[in-house]
């Protein structure tokens, strides 16, 4: 025995059993004193509960929802809420940070000293905090009867009103999807692959596309408009109540602002980073060639920057996904509200808890993925070009 | 000679048999056979890639072996991590690029492993390290930092830290290769007056005058064999390999 | 004929403000719009928070509520429980010298004389003694006061605290045996730091507060309290673990080697030679970490704890300060940012600093 503990191989045999073992035990232990702790309460595991209807509602859903949906459908809103809080929140935060970050790398000592405040306030200040902040701000807001108005918008304590164009909501879907694709579109079309060809030619076919995209929404949009209405819906006050329009809920319009802030603070500096990367002598060697600052900036600067910003970037975006689970301090159906919700009131907890789990990873997994290919598609080739 | 704790004395200081090591599918030693006798101090060559730094490394096994017997002062080297401990206190070993620790000062370094892994007391270890740091002639800068010493400085103190472990054995793998001309006589000026106090020695060099000088034998290895075996005079004059002969003639024609 | 040299004129100050600010047309505008932002704030800002606001208390709520400017008259009538939570009155002060021992603490801890990893431990072990014996009494004289009076300022600091002295040794071991040569262990404790990181912060602290107990034996279960820290301690050493394999990465193999020739142990290796190397890499990373963590002790809010954001919010949630929540909360924003600012500033220095350092 004592020389068995001494041989090296049968220890680092020892050891691994012993972890790997001990850990499962630990897992496997606490599942099975969860499950007689359930039980107890007449709980049955499984995922038969998923079928059954919730009998609660969810406050902001882009699906239609009714407490007598079952408890999947319910997942599924939790999870496309996440992501378009998600990805409102991510493109705010860009613009923002986009925005601070340029000022924050700007030849103006001006310019440098409001982008420096931004980025200092904001990102010293935690991000839950801000949430609270912006709610109570919105929800001490008017009330619908005294809101502000301004561009057809009304701002209210009960949430914000836009206008909305009168079309069903799977057209509303698609002409939403093609606007994205006119922004995405001319990314594709400009592709390195193409640089072959004269500019002038590159830049007739990037804005023919986008233009086809922006013509595809408005005819989606007037073709699929209802009947007997006009086109925008205009909010307006009727009664006690606020009528027409497109309520975006306090909830929404407070995390959204809030993670644009925080985020753009971040992004700003993951910007600024980007551009300090960039080798002088590429930035002079384009400057002796006799190009414009202008032409510097769009065909050399911003390019190696955004290479070398991206990889960070695509960190800070899932760490901005994540950050979404805040809206359960506000009351915003996300992901996780859901399943905190389901474990209030199906108890059926272990389930729950797996299906947060594997909903995160696979929000993580494949935000990874897409960032990897463009990471990949965009990267310089070779090493020549590096340091 | 210095002699340290409880290794059986009698026999020879390394003996190595029909040793074979694998990196994944690479066979980088094959059967080789190696005999190092107490007191003999030998010199390893060969061309890049051979195999001298793997053999070596395998003596105190920083890289474990696949076949074959490694024994070192009568303790036979295998998955008995006693044994190993035991090993390692006994044999000193000095690195290429010198591999001194750079958060701790030049005394600190000499004082470390005698202090914990000899459990030496604090003072006794740096009367010691002392010692060795005036024995390679570089008492003065016991409390300067790794970094603010020159190369051959730093490979001085490599051996005397070395050496503080009161080793039987020496393994030396290259450690002039990464030292500017000048400082090499210094580090091999120590690794002489090593020699002549009867130090058992194994180092990989491709320093010819020092072979000549103090070897009692020279092994040149080649695709992980040893190819030829010879004291130096004879090893210098008369060597029987084709392979052997056209390394002297490139290590030696410049 | 005459040379003359004409040495040329030194720039007056307009001509310096000229090419500082007004080199191009371009550069006119973008100092101007900045500088209007700037005022427009500014002016805005102060004028709010100091010309027209209100200090004192002796007007009431219904006063400040008149005031055009900010109404700091909530703080000067709530900060107490701001900073305290619902710890008994007249026993605030051990709250406040709690707050104290913690700063101290990070103020020591910033000190290069105290980076040992003894005297570190030593700091913070005995801080956090200090502030459990403060927090909690029952010992030297000083009256019980339970974990569920524990609020305000002083149970974030606790919080945070806490996390990270278990935190940390976590995050070693975690990142050494992620570094292990033995392909079970190292491979385990990758999935467990991936999977923790890939997960939201409150979703585990849910998790520990809520769940546990159900998959806990009752007298394992403990205080809500301590499993909350214990979710904060994991989740901070997963990050943490990576910015330690990082710094180990830095440190060469052949450091090892040369500890392993000079028939060190395993132990001796790891804390001799391989950490001290690598938390030295690591120590611009592991403070930025720090930062990042203090902010988000704030969201176990979230679980129902009545720490600075809660006693925050109850400060102005409830009766005749129903107005004031923008100066509660720029009041908690304020005490945040003296912290985190400090923290990040002195991370950013020490980043300069070790760059210029290098040899
Ligand atoms: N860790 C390793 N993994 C895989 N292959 C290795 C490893 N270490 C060495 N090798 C291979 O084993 C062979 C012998 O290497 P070794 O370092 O012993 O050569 P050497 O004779 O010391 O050469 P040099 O004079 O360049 O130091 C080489 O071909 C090398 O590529
Ligand atoms: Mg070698």
């Amino acid at each position: 025995m004592v020389s068995l503990l001494r041989n090296q191989k049968a220890r680092n045999v020892l050891l691994q059993v012993l972890y790997v073992g001990s850990l499962a035990a630990l897992v496997l232990a606490g599942v099975m004193i969860a499950r007689r702790n359930l039980a107890e309460q007449g709980i049955t595991s499984g995922f038969d509960f998923l079928y059954k209807s919730t009998g609660w509602d969810v406050n902001f859903s882009l699906l239609p929802a009714t407490a007598n949906d079952p408890y999947w459908w319910f997942f599924l809103i939790g999870i496309i809420n996440t992501l378009f809080l998600g990805s409102v929140g991510l493109i705010l935060a860009t613009v923002v940070g986009t925005i601070v970050g340029l000022a924050r790398t700007s030849s103006n000592e001006l310019a440098r000293l409001l982008g420096r405040t931004y980025v200092d306030i904001f990102r010293n200040i935690p991000l839950i905090l801000q949430v609270f902040f912006w709610y109570a701000i919105i929800t001490h807001l008017p009330t619908p009867r005294a809101a502000h108005e301004a561009w057809g918008m009304l701002l209210t304590s009960r949430g914000l009103y836009v206008p909305a164009p009168n079309v069903g909501g799977v057209a509303m879907a698609l002409a939403i999807l093609t606007v994205i694709a006119a922004v995405v579109l001319p990314v594709w079309l400009g592709r390195t692959s193409r640089l072959s060809q004269p500019i002038g030619k590159r830049l007739a076919i990037q804005l023919a596309g986008m233009a086809a995209a922006l013509a595809c929404a408005v005819l989606v949009l007037l073709v699929a408009r209802l009947p007997d209405a006009p086109l925008l819906d205009f909010p307006a006050l009727q009664g006690l109540n606020l009528k027409g329009g497109l309520r975006i809920p306090p909830e929404f319009s407070a995390l959204a602002i809030a993670i644009a802030i925080y985020g753009g603070s971040y992004i700003a500096e993951i910007v600024r980073g980007g551009f300090k990367a960039i080798g002088k002598g590429q930035v002079e060697a384009a400057l002796s060639m006799g190009l414009s600052p202008w032409r510097v900036f769009t065909l050399v600067k911003l390019p190696l920057a955004l290479r070398a910003m991206l990889p960070i970037l695509a960190n800070q975006y899932v760490w901005l996904i994540k950050a979404t689970t805040m809206g359960i301090a506000v009351g915003f159906t996300d992901f996780f509200m859901v399943v905190a919700l389901t474990i209030n009131h199906s108890g059926q907890t272990l389930e729950a808890i797996g299906i947060l789990m594997a909903g995160f990873l696979t929000i993580n997994l494949s935000l990874a993925a897409v960032f990897n290919r463009i990471n990949k598609a965009i990267a310089l080739k070779g090493n020549q070009l590096r340091g | 000679m210095i002699s340290g704790n409880a290794t059986e004395s009698g026999g020879p200081a390394v003996r190595i048999e029909n040793l074979d090591k694998y990196y994944g599918s690479f066979h980088a030693l094959r059967k080789v056979n190696l005999s190092v006798e107490r007191g003999e101090r030998i010199v390893i060559c060969g061309p890049s890639g051979s195999g001298k730094s793997t053999m070596i490394r395998c003596i105190n096994r920083l890289e474990q072996h696949n076949g074959g017997r490694i024994t070192v002062l009568g303790t036979e080297l295998n998955d008995d991590v006693g044994n190993i401990d035991e090993i390692r206190r006994e044999v000193g070993m000095v690195f290429q690029h010198f591999n001194l620790f750079p958060h701790m000062t030049v005394l600190e370094n000499c004082m470390i492993a005698p202090m914990i892994v000899r459990k030496r007391p604090r003072t006794e270890a740096e009367a010691t390290a002392r010692r060795y740091l005036e024995k390679v002639r570089i008492p003065e800068q016991a409390m300067k930092f790794p970094g603010q010493l020159s190369g051959g400085q730093q490979q001085r103190v490599a051996i005397a830290r070395a050496l503080c472990m009161q080793p039987q054995i020496m393994l030396f793998d290259e450690p002039t290769s990464a030292l500017d001309p000048e400082m090499i006589a210094e580090v091999l000026d120590v690794m002489v007056t090593l020699a002549s106090e009867g130090m058992t020695m194994i180092c990989v060099t491709h320093e010819m005058g020092f072979a000549r000088r103090v070897a009692d034998r020279v092994i040149f290895m080649d695709g992980g064999e040893i190819v030829e075996e010879a004291p130096p005079e004879e090893f210098f004059t008369s060597c029987r390999n084709e392979r052997t002969r056209q390394f002297l003639s490139q290590v030696l024609g410049h | 004929m005459e040379m003359v040299i004409v040495a040329p004129p030194a720039p007056g100050r307009l001509e310096d403000l000229r090419r500082r600010f007004f080199a191009t047309p371009l550069q006119a505008l973008l100092s101007l719009a900045s500088l209007a932002i700037m005022v427009f704030l500014a002016w805005n800002l102060l004028n709010w928070a100091i010309f027209s606001a209100v200090f004192t208390t002796s007007g009431g709520p219904e006063a400040c509520q008149a005031a055009a400017g900010a109404c700091w008259s909530v703080i000067a009538a709530r900060w107490r429980i701001i900073l305290f939570g619902l710890y008994p009155f007249e026993e605030q002060w051990r709250s406040a010298l709690a707050c104290v021992t913690v700063v101290v603490m990070t103020v020591l801890s910033c000190i290069p004389a105290f980076w040992t990893g003894r005297r570190i431990a030593l700091v913070w072990g005995a801080g956090a003694v200090l502030y459990y014996v403060l927090m909690k009494g029952g010992v030297l004289g000083l009256t019980y006061v339970g974990e569920e009076a524990w609020g305000g300022l002083a149970l974030t600091l606790f919080i945070f605290v806490t996390s990270c002295l278990i935190g940390f040794p976590l995050a070693i071991c975690l990142a050494l045996m992620r570094r292990s040569e033995l392909p079970w262990i190292s491979r385990t404790t990758g999935i467990i730091i991936d999977g923790v990181r890939s997960l939201p912060l409150i979703s585990i602290l849910f998790t520990f507060a809520i769940v546990l107990p159900f998959a806990l034996p009752q007298w394992l279960a403990g205080d809500k309290l301590y499993r909350v820290i214990l979710g904060s301690a994991l989740f901070f050493s997963a990050y943490q673990a990576e910015i330690v394999r990082g710094g180990m990465q830095g440190v060469p193999n052949g450091q090892a080697e040369a500890a392993m020739a000079l028939g060190m142990s395993y132990w001796q290796r790891i804390s001799r030679i391989l950490l001290p190397q690598a938390m030295r890499n690591a120590l611009p990373a592991t403070i930025n970490q720090f930062v990042i963590s203090f902010k988000e002790t704030s969201l176990v809010v979230i679980v129902g704890f009545f720490e600075i954001l809660a006693s925050g919010n109850a400060a102005y949630g409830t009766g005749e300060w129903r107005f004031a929540y923008i100066e509660v909360y720029a009041f908690i924003a304020f005490i945040y940012f003296v912290f985190v600012f400090s923290l990040s500033r002195y991370g950013a220095f020490l980043e300069r600093r070790m760059s210029v350092g290098e040899r």
